[in-house]
């Protein structure tokens, strides 16, 4: 079994080739292995989000490859990208991004839905992975009933809904407070080392930095350092 | 999908409440409107068929062309299976005719009828205002119209002088006493027909009292007329057989004249509805630009937000019209038992042959056209703001604020 679960090589994007190209991306080459809690540091304007962007699938590269759990991303069709994305990447986005006239428990087992999993199977797992964010009975809240911490816990758990090769989260801890922040780092890297579940953060969080296992310091498109604990 | 998407009609309430409230109201004057339209077509149809027209009538070949007295034919009875479909017959004579009272004159129909057999075919004695309908007491009666009185200024029992051809082309005259005076509403009837006894017109005539020029028939089952009105036509091929539709194409024409604004209007609904809710779905997909960017980033595919924007579309639509059929068929229910009075223009309904009185009247088969038509119609409205939203960029519409 291929143990990388996201490899990139020479990736370049540029925006608006056309008029001011603006390069964001200008070689970078990544491997992020099963397993790993890594955070992607950086400055703004750095290339962090467009990175996040490439490995999620959400965006292509203007050249370069990018490998994610043994698929070449950029060979896939739009069509083909959204398949992928479902059933290989979990996201986690700044602002929740609940869908706010669904229940927590619906929202986390929406994609399960979109995937065709039975009632059963999807009860099962639901109930798995709100008793893992820690919100256990709280499955018939709308998000609008929970707290800014809870909806990022929903969050997390509908990330890991699909059963993902790794989770994608993009300044998870942004909008929380310390105790909610410390509350998500507690899950996640609990997530991550029962259940071997692979994090990747693009963060300006010092307290997100300080409990990554791996990281990657981006400027100006490229990684100029690499730190593992 | 069908859960989401009903979870999220109710995002805004107040803006789909103002739908549904639109879509009800609509869909509510829609079925009054063609109730209205099919009560008026109804009301004229059965005015003419009641009073002037039968169901099917039959005539010697020259006879509409010319109307001389000469064109008549007789005929005896029709097979007896022929007969039970056929509620009434009644043999006309016909002649054209000169009336002349003292003080003015006026040309006219002059029909030659049997009061027995003439009230088993229409309706004419319902409409006597004043007197009877050629009662046998009185020596060679006659009934006008109160508008014919009115301009020959005469009155009931009042008498009149009526001169027309006889069976040999020569004018011939005679006198008749004014027994009932009628009023149908109708200008074609009223203005220019009067109705005396077959027997008397013979006797002036010279014609055989079993001649016609006119045979009427009322049919028991309006579906059955174009068969009785065939196998007439096999009976009596040397004469010209037609049923209501062919001798008054005005009923034809003022139908379909009236359909055709029924669909004009019903287009001008639809394209208000549609513009109605492109807005408000268009509103609904913008305000939902970043979640809508998750949900495709997560992994819903296109063709799952188009049909979750179409089923939105559908459904907030779709809601209204239940109500809108319901509240229209107890309106027609209501206004069907009481009628709508038009006296107030009773003079301009009367050149158009139409009732005073309407009751508006709808086929099942429109409340399923209208439900139809406004299905189709979301589902047109739904495709723009559905391919808005597919059109969106998950990684754009996720930075959206």
């Amino acid at each position: 079994m291929n143990d990388i679960v996201i490899k990139a090589v020479d990736l370049h994007k540029i925006y608006d080739e056309t008029s001011v190209p603006v390069h964001a991306l200008r070689g970078l080459d990544l491997e992020i292995r099963r397993g790993e809690f890594t955070a992607i540091v950086g400055p703004s304007g750095s290339g962090k989000s467009t990175l996040l962007n490439i490995i999620g699938g959400l965006d292509a590269p203007t050249k370069g490859e990018i490998e994610v759990d043994g698929t070449d991303m950029t060979a896939l069709s739009s069509n083909e990208l959204i398949e992928f994305r479902k059933n290989k990447i979990g996201f986690v986005f700044q602002a929740y991004n609940l869908v706010p006239v669904l229940t927590a428990k619906e929202n986390i087992e929406l994609i399960m839905l979109l995937q065709g999993a039975s009632k059963k199977a999807r009860d099962k797992r639901t109930d798995h992975l709100l008793n893992a964010v820690g919100l256990e009975g709280r499955g018939g809240n709308r998000p609008s009933e929970l707290s800014g911490g809870q909806q990022q816990r929903v969050a997390v758990a509908r990330a890991l809904a699909s059963k993902p090769a790794f989770v994608l989260a993009d300044e998870p801890t942004a909008n929380l407070d310390s105790k909610s922040t410390a509350n998500l780092l507690d899950i996640m890297e609990r997530l991550n080392k029962e259940e071997d579940i692979t994090f990747v953060f693009s963060t300006h969080d010092q307290r997100v930095i300080d409990r990554a296992r791996r990281i990657l310091t981006i400027e100006d498109g490229v990684i100029v350092k690499d730190e593992k604990r | 999908m069908i859960r989401i998407a009903w979870k999220n009609i109710w995002r805004n309430r107040l803006r789909s409440l103002v739908i549904i409230l639109s879509t009800t109201i609509g869909v509510w004057s829609l079925i009054f409107l063609l109730s209205w339209v099919f009560g008026i077509i109804d009301g004229y149809i059965s005015k003419a068929v009641d009073y002037r027209l039968s169901h099917i009538q039959v005539h010697h070949p020259k006879f509409q062309e010319d109307g001389e007295i000469k064109y008549y034919f007789q005929k005896g009875d029709l097979s007896e299976g022929l007969r039970d479909t056929i509620v009434g017959r009644t043999d006309r004579m016909v002649v054209s005719a000169m009336i002349q009272s003292p003080r003015s004159t006026r040309g006219l129909l002059l029909y030659g009828v049997d009061p027995i057999d003439e009230r088993s075919v229409t309706r004419l004695d319902e409409l006597i205002k004043e007197g009877t309908f050629l009662n046998a007491e009185t020596r060679n009666p006659i009934v006008i119209s109160t508008s014919i009185a009115e301009k020959l200024k005469v009155s009931l029992r009042s008498k009149v002088v009526a001169n027309f051809q006889d069976r040999q082309g020569n004018i011939t005259a005679g006198a008749f006493r004014i027994v009932g005076l009628f009023d149908s509403g109708d200008i074609k009837l009223d203005d220019f027909t009067a109705y005396i006894q077959k027997s008397d017109l013979a006797k002036l005539t010279g014609l055989p009292e079993e001649a016609a020029h006119e045979v009427a028939f009322r049919i028991i089952d309006l579906d059955a007329i174009p068969s009785v009105k065939e196998e007439i036509k096999e009976a009596w091929p040397d004469l010209v057989v037609e049923d209501y539709k062919e001798l008054s194409p005005d009923i034809e024409l003022f139908s379909s004249q009236i359909q055709m604004n029924v669909i004009i209007m019903t287009i001008i609904f639809m394209l208000a509805l549609i513009f109605g809710i492109i807005n408000s779905m268009l509103m609904a997909v913008l305000e939902r630009v970043k979640e809508l960017g998750m949900l495709m980033a997560i992994g819903m595919n296109k063709i799952r937000v188009f049909s979750m924007i179409v089923l939105e579309t559908v459904m907030l639509s779709m809601i209204g019209v239940p109500l809108g059929l319901g509240i229209g068929y107890i309106t027609v229910y209501w206004m069907n038992q009481t009628g709508i009075n038009l006296s107030n223009w009773s003079e301009g309904l009367r050149q158009f042959g139409m009732s005073q009185m309407v009751y508006p009247d709808l086929d099942p088969y429109y409340y399923g056209f209208v439900a139809t038509a406004v299905a189709i119609t979301s589902i047109l409205a739904s495709i723009y703001p559905s391919l808005k939203a597919i059109r969106l960029k998950p990684v754009e519409a996720l930075r959206k604020i």
